[in-house]
């Protein structure tokens, strides 16, 4: 049964499947540190950033080149095109989320469990919302790629598909993680994280770290949506495992802590992938997930890498 | 946005009848004897909304269709009335449904539940209100041996379906080695006992394996393809089996895929792409009348009263459900009562679009042919009747 190949051809699953936790759970950790509010809404800023980027490629398709199949670049563009229109109405969804959810507590200085209850309200509206607009049914993406085999690792077959989703997602957390580290608006994120009253003293303005914490969460999680969405489907309903798995991930590397989420993710999607082939059958791959975080609060509440946005990473 | 259109139309085609039987009432009104025609309600079960809504309205529509002819044929001595009943197709959620139409008492017979799951645990409710309930698609072979007394259905149960389709993959596809995969659910459940216990029959190597509808099935697919199987048959539903289909092509696997009547529809091959669904094989107890010459009439008959549409799976079957449950009420005139319905229907005997529509004692009805579809450059294609199939 362990024969290298189908060890190969599951860690490949594994890490397509985590990169897009990882993607979700930055926003988590993100919003996480920076309001020490965990966004139960994300899930679904996940979805409309899905169903942002399939509408994205429809339009781009070409009606009637779906069947031949478009050429290698026009595939990557068309990859591109939906991961960044997936990214932007994932960032539109996080701050409508953030102006209609969370702002008007926050003015008023709201208790922190009428965020948790105003984020539930949030998520069932968008759900609603988008079963009534893009139905209640799966709503497949344009096949962009024939599910043919383009590379061999170790054995395993890899479709163009899982090749380009892993590679987009893995691109993004780089980004996000480079940008979260060198860039100036990373820093004020850092700062607030670490120490927000000292920051405002110090001239970063809090209204704008919270904005862009938002957005960049939203972009990510977007563009995650459409990956997922090319891999799977789009549906209204598609948000919730996946978001309440890349909470998992977020805890499970330790809320607030970037690498903690990215190396969360990454981690759960493996454990999902091995554990529901060698341990259990593949439909309780969710309870492998849930398993590990009522694991990790009961055992390691910081989380494996520890709550640590604030510190240099 | 299909969605929302596909609501939509369906509102309209109930605003249709109900304009058609306000008009047919008001007429009656503006007669010297301003007597109102007495109107029946006939409730439909199933899913109109949820992943595998296709189905449902499917069979909705077939029903909409016998209503509507009905109504407008000007021969009955009362008005008929659809009142439906969304239960998602979810076990969960059929009760509820079906106690909406227990509960009004207007209604005198019902089509449905469509899901084998929903009707397990809905039938209970009509057999209590001696409330018909012909399901044109529920077909788990213990629904009829559970002592629902007001349960019948018009489409061959799966112990039929499965050794069809056993005799199709052993004898047409020569399959040595077959993985078996269901959704858990009572009709993926039923289907793939009966289908299993063929083939073992015929010699081939079976691998089980049951999955809970998920969108994930790539572990699944992983593990089916180190099986090796020459095919692999998944007894469940179409949402989940366009995933599962995009998911095995993704792993390279190159043997057939077959499925069963739940997966048997166009929106298959919508939701996994017609490339990835090319070839794809699918066995129903259902034909396909859009190409039966002789349901010309019924499938001219659809696409009017349903702008267009083309009959979809079980279409036909939940019209000629209907048709027989008018033939009754035609026959008992406005005395009607649930209790005589239910009675009179046990003696049904007619000529339906999809076969002879007639009942044993189990609510069972007789013969019944199935049929295997193959998935042709985005289309589906019915192959032939599986008897047909298997000669050399």
């Amino acid at each position: 049964m362990a024969s290298g190949g189908q060890i190969a051809r599951l860690a490949i699953d594994g890490l397509a499947a985590g990169a897009v936790y990882a993607l979700i759970a930055l926003g988590y950790t993100l919003v996480y540190g920076v309001l020490r509010l965990v966004s139960l809404a994300h899930g679904e800023v996940f979805m409309l950033g899905a169903f942002g980027g399939l509408y994205a490629a429809r339009a781009a398709l070409p009606a009637g080149a779906a069947g031949a199949g478009p050429g290698v670049l026009a595939c990557i563009g068309l990859v591109a095109a939906g991961t960044v229109a997936g990214g932007l109405a994932g960032a539109v969804a996080a701050l409508g989320l953030e102006r209609a959810a969370y702002r008007p507590l926050r003015r008023r200085g709201a208790p922190r469990l009428a965020y948790l209850v105003s984020a539930v309200g949030a998520s069932m509206f968008a759900v609603s919302l988008a079963g009534k607009e893009f139905g209640r049914r799966d709503v497949p993406v344009p096949g962009l790629f024939t599910d043919q085999t383009v590379l061999r690792v170790a054995g395993a077959p890899v479709s163009a598909e899982t090749l380009a989703v892993v590679t987009a997602a893995l691109g993004l957390l780089l980004a996000a993680d480079r940008l979260v580290a060198w860039s100036r608006l990373g820093r004020s994120i850092r700062a607030v994280a670490q120490d927000a009253e000292c920051a405002v003293l110090l001239g970063v303005s809090l209204e704008r770290v919270i904005v862009a914490t938002f957005v960049l969460g939203g972009v990510l999680a977007g563009a995650g949506g459409f990956l997922y969405a090319m891999t799977f489907h789009a549906s209204y309903t598609m948000g919730y495992v996946p978001g309440i798995k890349a909470f998992t991930a977020a805890v499970l590397g330790g809320l607030g802590n970037v690498r903690g989420a990215l190396a969360g993710g990454l981690l759960l999607g493996l454990v999902e992938s091995f554990g529901g082939y060698y341990l259990l059958d593949a439909g309780y791959q969710d309870v492998i997930a849930f398993a590990v975080l009522i694991a990790v609060l009961l055992l390691r509440p910081s989380g494996l890498l520890g709550a640590r946005l604030g510190r240099p990473a | 946005m299909d969605g929302l259109g596909r609501r939509l139309r369906l509102l309209g085609a109930v605003a249709a009848v109900a304009a058609v039987a306000v008009a047919a009432a008001g007429c009656g009104g503006g007669d010297d004897k301003a007597e109102a025609k007495k109107e029946f309600a006939i409730g439909f079960q199933g899913p109109l909304s949820g992943e595998n809504q296709q189905l449902g309205i499917n069979a909705y529509n077939g029903m909409l269709t016998a209503v509507d002819s009905a109504n407008r044929s000007g021969t009955l001595p009362f008005t008929l009335r659809i009142v439906a009943s969304d239960d998602q197709g979810s076990p969960e959620q059929g009760p509820t449904a079906a106690q909406k139409l227990v509960d009004n008492s207007r209604v005198i017979a019902v089509v449905g539940p469509i899901f084998s799951g929903a009707t397990k645990s809905s039938e209970p409710l009509y057999s209590q209100a001696d409330l018909l309930s012909v399901s044109p698609s529920a077909t788990n072979p213990q629904l009829t041996s559970l002592g629902f007394g007001s349960f019948f259905r018009v489409i061959a149960p799966d112990t039929i379906q499965g050794a069809a389709a056993a005799d199709y993959i052993a004898k047409a596809l020569k399959a040595k080695r077959v993985f078996s995969l269901d959704d858990r659910s009572d009709y993926g459940a039923g289907l793939s006992t009966a289908l299993e216990k063929a083939l073992k029959a015929h010699n081939v190597t079976v691998t089980h394996d049951s999955v809970n509808p998920t969108k994930d099935y790539t572990s699944e697919a992983t593990k089916i393809t180190a099986a090796g199987p020459d095919a692999v048959y998944y007894s469940g539903y179409y949402a989940e089996f366009a995933l599962l289909v995009k998911a095995l092509r993704g792993k390279g696997y190159e043997g057939r895929i077959l499925a069963g009547d739940g997966s048997n529809d166009d929106q298959l091959i919508e939701q996994a792409g017609a490339d990835t669904a090319e070839g794809a094989l699918l066995t129903c107890a259902c034909g396909d009348a859009n190409s039966d010459p002789k349901a010309a009439s019924f499938v001219a008959e659809f696409k009017r009263v349903n702008s267009g549409t083309k009959p979809g799976t079980y279409s036909g079957e939940a019209y000629d459900a209907t048709q027989a449950i008018i033939s009754v009420l035609t026959k008992e005139g406005t005395g009607a009562t649930r209790a005589s319905v239910l009675s009179g229907f046990r003696a049904v005997d007619m000529p339906g679009v999809t076969k002879q529509i007639k009942f044993d004692g189990h609510g069972e009805v007789q013969g019944s042919t199935v049929y295997v579809y193959e998935v042709r450059g985005g289309k589906r294609v019915v192959l032939g009747p599986t008897t047909a199939l298997l000669k050399p």
